[in-house]
């Protein structure tokens, strides 16, 4: 359905304010993957990882610099047009809708757009916005929408022509909990439907909740791919104690890491307190021996835990 | 319908009334009906104080030059305002034929570019006299849409460059006064050094204004023939030149991010 090859992307900007010099950024670096029919696949990565950047290129707004991607069998570049045609996309935040317009006026736009034909276009609009909960406050302009409101009329706008694949690029930002929980089932519907899915977002419970396969990003590469579990198991094996404490210092914290089977400790700094988080290969209980070697320091609590999706996301973009 | 006729003519109407920023009456009314009448009756007065021109060249001259409010500011603000709002990305990844989308937005402008210069004649025959024939009318309205219509086109152009450009409204501003002044609508042409006047060929409005005040005058449509297909000619570059930046920014947004979509 979705099939990216070594595709990469540099962005050319310039630098400096006087003597403008040319800056090469390379957002993607060759990323490949493939997304099966009905899958939903899950993009993470930090910040400026390029994830949008591979979305733009799967959705024909950017050309790759170099490398090949086919959505639904169709080339983004030489076929675009077929691509569009075929596939729907959401991003977040809360631009890209014509503010002056109502929600129903901004979907009937672009209902004209993919060529919803006229009969089937109330029936559909009135299906979407029941979908994403927006019903009876479409008559409203969307300068007086919530950020929320927004979200679900950007989601609204992309599954409208009832697309085969739906590009989602963190779709639940800025929604309430319940909101989210409710565009979370959306998503999942669409699955169940039959829908391709691709999706980024940076809520790891999310992606956890819902994906199929991930793969995270982190500066233009892919870093890792697996099943949620896949991805917990290969990075974290074992368990995750986490340790609250008052004043460990970064010798204490080098005693931990050396400890037989401990595998990664981050730190966490919160307010005076700190949290080690200690990763550790196989069962073995390692609370006995960890608060040996924190001696001295004063230990709030102490608790031990599945690894879970997070975990292997910190682990595998070097995150501290 | 087929499709892209209704993206031409649904979708003109629609995205008009989302992009368009004077429409709500409090605007709508001081720069589409106020500030043409202030202009028409300050130029008339102005003329028939200096004993320059008759009063039918500055009525006449204005009332088609006003349709620039909707033609040149509509225009631009019906294109450039999707980069504001954020929606050049979900356009641009539709995959509506792009011709419909960019020239339908031009019939709305152009139909309130119409109202407009419409309602500047009117208020020339109710204040100021002005008086054609009656029969002078089918040709005027004709010659009118044309007119307007070539305007439009040089708003179609701006508002392509106004997509990239961040501040494309100085250039429409400063498009309207330079129209008042090369277009032969105060200034007779001929007293103008000729580089401007040749300026004011290459511009909209310049055959347009010259054809509607010989007809205005009793001449029959056939003797301003020439005239008036040069005005098409010039709405046909100027709507195609807008859209060939249009389909070229699109081209270079996709190599090379500068619309920076979404
Ligand atoms: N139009 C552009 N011009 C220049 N550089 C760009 C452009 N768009 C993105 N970049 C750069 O490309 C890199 C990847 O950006 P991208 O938007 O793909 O990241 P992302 O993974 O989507 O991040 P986020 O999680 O913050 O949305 C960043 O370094 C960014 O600065
Ligand atoms: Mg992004």
């Amino acid at each position: 359905m979705i099939e990216a090859i070594e595709l990469r992307r540099t962005y050319r900007t310039t630098t400096g304010v006087i003597r403008r010099r040319p800056l090469d950024v390379e957002a993607v670096r060759g990323v490949s993957f493939c997304v099966e029919r009905g899958e939903l696949f899950g993009l993470l990565g930090p910040n400026g990882a390029g994830k949008t950047t591979t979305i733009k290129m799967l959705i024909t707004l950017l050309l790759p610099t170099s490398g090949q991607a086919r959505v639904l069998g169709c080339d983004v570049v030489e076929n675009a047009r077929e691509v569009r045609k075929r596939i729907g996309y959401v991003f977040g935040g809360d631009r890209g809708l014509y503010e002056r317009l109502s929600a129903y006026d901004n979907l009937r736009y672009f209902a004209e757009l993919y060529g919803v034909s006229g009969q089937k276009q109330r029936a559909r609009i009135d299906e979407v916005l029941e979908l994403v909960g927006l019903a009876g406050r479409e008559k409203e302009r969307v300068e007086g929408y919530s950020r929320g409101m927004r979200q679900r009329l950007h989601i609204a706008r992309g599954i409208l022509h009832d697309p085969e694949v739906v590009f989602l690029d963190e779709p639940t930002i800025g929604v309430d909990p319940v909101g989210a929980r409710g565009l979370r089932q959306t998503i999942a519907d669409l699955v169940a439907a039959g829908k391709t899915v691709l999706l980024t977002t940076h809520y790891m419970f999310e992606a956890d909740a819902l994906c199929d396969r991930i793969a995270v990003i982190a500066k233009g590469e892919i870093v890792g791919e697996g099943t949620p579990a896949e991805l917990k198991a290969r990075v974290v094996e074992g368990r995750v104690t986490e340790i609250e404490v008052f004043g460990a210092d970064q010798v204490t914290v080098e005693r931990v890491r050396a400890l037989e089977g401990v595998t990664a400790v981050a730190v966490e700094n919160r307010d005076q307190k700190q949290i080690l988080v200690v990763q550790a290969t196989g069962e073995r209980e390692l609370t006995a021996p960890i608060l040996a070697v924190l001696n001295g320091v004063e230990v709030v609590r102490v608790s031990s835990r599945e690894p879970t999706l997070e975990d292997a996301y910190v682990a595998l973009v070097g995150g501290e | 319908m087929t499709r892209w006729l209704r993206v031409f003519f649904v979708g003109g109407v629609i995205a008009y009334r989302g992009l368009f920023n004077w429409i709500r009456p409090a605007m709508y009314i001081p720069t589409m009906l106020g500030s043409p009448l202030f202009q028409l009756i300050f130029f008339t007065k102005l003329g028939q104080y200096a004993h320059a021109q008759s009063r039918d060249f500055y009525v006449v001259g204005n009332s088609v030059q006003v349709c620039a409010m909707s033609s040149l500011y509509g225009m631009t603000m019906s294109v450039a305002n999707e980069r504001w709002f954020g929606t050049l990305g979900p356009l641009l990844a539709s995959p509506a034929n792009r011709a419909a989308v960019f020239l339908g937005r031009g019939l709305p402008v152009l139909a309130n570019g119409l109202l407009v210069s419409a309602f500047t004649f009117g208020a020339g025959v109710l204040l100021l006299g002005f008086r054609p024939g009656l029969g002078a009318l089918p040709a005027l309205a004709l010659i009118l849409v044309i007119t307007v219509a070539s305007c439009t086109g040089l708003g179609m152009l701006l508002g392509s460059i106004g997509l990239r450009a961040k501040d494309v409204f100085f250039a429409s501003n400063l498009a309207y006064f330079l129209m008042l002044l090369f277009c032969g609508v105060n200034i007779p042409l001929d007293v103008l050094p000729s580089w401007m006047s040749l300026v004011g060929r290459c511009l909209p409005l310049t055959h347009g204004i010259a054809a509607a005040r010989d007809v205005a005058a009793g001449a029959p449509l056939s003797q301003v023939a020439g005239l008036v297909w040069t005005e098409a000619g010039v709405a046909a570059a100027y709507a195609l030149a807008g859209f060939v930046s249009f389909r070229w920014l699109e081209h270079a947004s996709r190599r090379s991010a500068v619309l920076d979509t979404y």
